[in-house]
């Protein structure tokens, strides 16, 4: 019975109030939203850095007139390096084939490029890609060395860039969270001041504080679940209109977001406004209402 | 004890001491700012002395901690000079309220409710709302609402103050009623006809200073 009423009057005391709650409710789901995305982009780098960088290389370009002594030379100090998985030569044939399978849109280039000039090189798997910068330091001055390039210098360009944005949307969510914070603390005083006759009685004749108070509590804590509701279904959204829609064309350098993910961001999400909502309902009250 | 409010320039209760006995009849009087409504809140607990304890139901208040007060105040009933009633809510619905937030079901307020309405005398007007009734009536809904949970004391803040001496006189009755079942009843006023008419123990308090304690007394 006591459940009841508290039920019927976090219902009758969000009805009451109905603008503020929906905007409670609008602010909630957008700073849910931005955590979601946020969370789901953290595992999104996560899982990309571990498939790229897996099958990171990094290339020895080899002088235009290297000798087939140094060329040996350099191959043999290649398989004796302990920092190497394993190297492959390409010679310039390969080279050049594979510059054709590359840019085959685009006639102009290869037609302009010969067999000739594209250098020979070495392809190395490194077995911590982490080591680059030793590779480098260590064969930059061999003899037929032209250039050593680095797949993991322009890889950690696009992860920079896609911290930045899960940055930008984690302190999106937390601004939007203040702006939550502060309707969820103005909704209760409110809630707090239309039911004063209410909980001047309740004071007096006895009613438990946590009776007095579960109602507006709730009435906060519903406000939360229904935000975070919304922001699943905006996440799924999301999900549909730009990696299924129009981001489609990057698939294949974007790791796919699964369902699973998003499913799994929703309780972290639910479990955040629920927490906040009422963490800070409570804190009001205790200002507020002195029971 | 003494009650001192924060900037107040004097204490206004100053080494006050009194001990009522279980089913007194009590009034306190004195004019206004005496600080006979200070004794109220320090029975209630809405307020702490600075100096000495507050005894109430052989419980010692000033110690309690704050989480153990509202239980305490179920044993105390409350009828203030405003009757605190809730105006959307009808007589029946103002006095089971009262009930059903300290976790009684709906089926003994059913039981209960109708009874004590009747023994206020308002058998009949439990649908009406507060303000469809007189200022009379509407203290005895109040009473009757201190009163359903049956209180060991009744405590009441000049609770003739907004009613005229006709009906001031019939609310009287019906302390003195209550009072005959065994519930001390703890009265502030400054009516004297009512004290008068009354005959019971009168405490006068001046300045915050008790300046008289009379078995059946007078306004004086």
């Amino acid at each position: 019975m006591r459940v009841k009423y508290v039920l019927s009057e976090v219902l009758v005391g969000l009805w009451r109030n109905v603008t503020m709650t929906i905007a409670m409710i609008i602010t909630m789901a957008v700073s849910l939203t931005m955590l979601g995305a946020s969370g789901l982009m953290y595992r999104q780098v996560d899982d990309m850095k571990d498939l790229y960088y897996k099958n990171i290389q990094v290339s020895i370009f080899l002088d235009q007139e290297v000798s087939p002594e140094q060329r040996d030379a350099l191959a043999a100090q290649l398989e004796g390096d302990p920092l190497v998985k394993e190297s492959i030569y390409v010679n310039k044939d390969e080279a050049y084939k594979r510059f054709q399978e590359m840019f085959q849109d685009a006639p102009d280039l290869l037609s302009a490029v010969k067999a000739d000039s594209l250098p020979e090189s070495f392809r190395l798997t490194l077995n911590d890609p982490e080591q680059y910068k030793s590779i480098y330091d260590q064969y930059k001055d061999t003899e037929g060395v032209d250039e050593i390039v680095d797949q993991s210098r322009l890889l950690d360009k696009i992860f920079d860039i896609l911290t930045a944005i899960q940055n930008i949307a984690l302190a999106a969510a937390i601004v939007m969270a203040v702006a939550a914070l502060l309707l969820v603390a103005n909704t209760i005083q409110v809630a707090a001041y239309s039911k004063r006759r209410e909980v001047a009685v309740m004071k007096l004749v006895g009613a438990s504080n946590w009776f007095i108070q579960a109602p507006f509590v709730l009435e906060a804590v519903v406000a939360g679940l229904v935000g975070s509701l919304l922001g699943l279904v905006a996440l799924i959204a999301a999900k549909y209109l730009l990696f299924d829609g129009s981001l489609q064309a990057l698939q294949g350098l974007l790791s796919p977001v699964s369902w699973g993910d998003i499913l799994f961001m929703f309780p972290l999400m639910a479990g955040a406004g629920a927490l906040v909502s009422a963490v800070t309902a409570w804190v009001t009250l205790r200002f507020y209402l002195r029971v | 004890m003494t009650k001192t409010y924060p900037k107040a320039s004097r204490p206004s209760l100053d080494n006050v001491s009194v001990s009522i006995e279980k089913g007194e009849f009590v009034f306190f009087i004195g004019p206004s700012g005496s600080g006979k409504s200070t004794i109220i809140k320090l029975l209630l607990h809405e307020v702490s002395p600075n100096k000495g304890r507050v005894v109430v139901n052989s419980k010692d208040v000033t110690s309690m901690r704050s989480w153990k007060r509202p239980h305490f105040r179920r044993s105390i009933g409350c009828v203030f000079q405003d009757f605190r009633l809730l105006p959307n809510r009808t007589a029946y619905e103002n006095v089971a309220f009262a009930l059903e937030v300290i976790g009684k079901t709906k089926a003994v307020a059913r039981r209960v409710v109708p009874e004590v309405l009747e023994l206020v005398g308002l058998g009949g007007k439990e649908h009406r709302y507060p303000h469809e009734l007189s200022g009379g009536e509407q203290q005895r809904v109040a009473v009757a609402r201190a009163f359903v949970n049956r209180p060991l004391i009744l405590l009441a803040d000049e609770p003739t103050g907004n009613l005229d001496p006709d009906t001031s006189i019939e609310i009287m009755r019906l302390l003195d009623r209550i009072n005959r079942t065994g519930t001390t009843v703890v009265m502030v006023t400054h009516d004297s006809n009512i004290v008068n008419q009354m005959r019971r123990r009168v405490i006068e308090i001046e300045s915050g200073r008790i300046v008289r304690d009379q078995a059946r007394g007078v306004y004086g």
